[in-house]
């Protein structure tokens, strides 16, 4: 699984963008659960409107499906530790 | 002979404009005047955001509640302190406490503003807020404010400016409302670099020669290249670093205005453009710049008049016509146009 997320926004507003296949991790099967998880969860809209002033939004493509979006406040645990595990913390 | 009473109330502009044509030249007379004012309250009306604040109280009332969210997810967290409270154990609530309170001091001070919303509005902040959390943002009703990764940034209450900045985007949203996308949203974001920054000055007493006009100075380890997030007085100047992506990408000029889909249409990029042209503006009026500068940018925000999609234009009009109904045609007037024409944008 190919796993790409973009995070754009915050206090600073530049962007970062992380990758990761699964088969090159040690911790490749924990991630494609945490991404299956996102993105079933993630079967109704994209958080529509410009969103909260300086929030993080996150931009997640896993293979050849369409795009997720979500944003902080409000993530769920399974997209902050994708996030943690994708993207880290800092840059 | 009595005044004409004036005729006013609920009446609809139906009924006044048929007393217009009464056969009594006083009620004639009064109902022209009132048309007239009924007139300018209803466009005033629909021009003005629905969230612009009730008439405003007399006293100041500043009550801070500071709570943990102790590195998760969990918003608004637990509360650890209090207004008046003894202080806390963990620095970040002191810090966070004290900066809401030169916040509030400020708009006070300089604008006789009662909170964010000029009604006293609680000021409600959260500190940890997840793990090792590179940002800080106002959530519509908090501030909330993450730790750092000790990497490349530090904790985020470290910044008195990035507390002003975070608790004036709770001003726009109760004044001007402007949205968060594109230009509307790059001035939303000046505006709360803008008070950020004079919340920093009026804390240090600094007139505008002495400010550094840095926006999160100390935000970053001693790692990075880079002395702040942003600076209005050279935008593009505050990083440059690899773990940053490379440069500050803030324009100074209309001519690199950055067009693009992120960060909401670049609203943490393009605000660079407005920033310096406050910037230019109170350093050729000079003296404390949360004084004439500072009151032109706030008078413009708090008019009423601003449309919620405002762009530079609209904006940079609008700051020049306070200017002149506040100064007259002084300094100050041709402070303001000559920065927005230093910046690309020329009002009239």
């Amino acid at each position: 699984m190919h796993i790409r997320l973009i995070r754009s926004g915050g206090l600073l507003g530049v962007p970062r963008r992380a990758e990761a296949d699964t088969a090159a991790r040690p911790d490749g099967a924990a991630l494609e659960k945490l991404a299956y998880e996102v993105l079933t969860a993630a079967d109704g809209p994209s958080p529509s409107g410009p969103g909260v002033p300086d929030a993080c939004h996150y931009t997640l493509t896993v293979d050849d499906q369409p795009p997720v979006e979500f944003t902080d406040p409000g993530l769920t645990d399974a997209q902050l530790r994708l996030v943690e595990r994708v993207l880290g913390e800092g840059f | 002979m009595r005044p004409p009473r004036p005729v006013c109330g609920i009446l609809p502009p139906f009924i006044l404009e048929k007393l217009t044509e009464a056969d009594n030249p006083h009620v004639r007379e009064a109902a022209h005047n009132t048309l007239a004012v009924d007139a300018d309250f209803r466009q005033n009306r629909i021009e003005t955001p629905s969230l612009v604040s009730p008439a405003a109280p007399t006293e100041f009332v500043l009550d801070r509640t500071l709570y943990d969210t102790h590195h998760t997810l969990a918003l608004p967290g637990d509360l650890v302190r209090r207004e008046g409270g003894d202080p806390s154990l963990d620095g970040t609530v002191n810090r966070a406490y004290e900066s809401l309170g030169l916040t509030f001091t400020l708009y006070k001070e300089a604008y006789a503003r009662h909170s964010i919303d000029d009604a006293n509005l609680p000021l409600d902040s959260t500190v940890h807020y997840r793990r090792r959390f590179n940002n800080a943002f106002w959530d519509g009703e908090r501030m909330v404010f993450g730790d750092g990764d000790a990497v490349v940034f530090n904790d985020f209450t470290i910044s008195v400016d990035i507390i002003g900045h975070e608790l004036t985007h709770g001003v726009t949203q109760y004044t001007a409302g402007l949205v968060y996308q594109d230009q509307s949203g790059a001035l939303n974001e000046s505006i709360s670099d803008v008070f950020g920054s004079l919340v920093k000055q009026y804390d240090r007493h600094q007139t505008a020669d002495q400010a550094d006009w840095l926006i999160g100075a100390g935000l970053f380890t001693p790692q990075v290249r880079g002395q702040a997030l942003r600076s209005m007085r050279e935008p593009g100047t505050g990083f440059d670093d690899p773990m940053l992506g490379g440069k500050d990408p803030q324009p100074s000029h209309m001519t690199h205005y950055v067009e693009g889909d992120a960060d909401n249409g670049g609203v943490h990029i393009n605000s660079g453009i407005p920033n310096h042209a406050f910037y230019l503006t109170a350093v050729a009026i000079g003296g404390f710049a949360w004084e004439r500068a500072g009151r032109i940018w706030y008078e413009t925000l708090t008019s009423g008049r601003l449309s919620e999609n405002c762009d530079f234009q609209e904006f940079a009009q609008a700051t020049r016509d306070t200017a002149e109904r506040l100064y007259g045609t002084r300094l100050e007037l041709e402070s303001v146009v000559k920065a927005w024409s230093d910046v690309g944008l020329s009002v009239h």
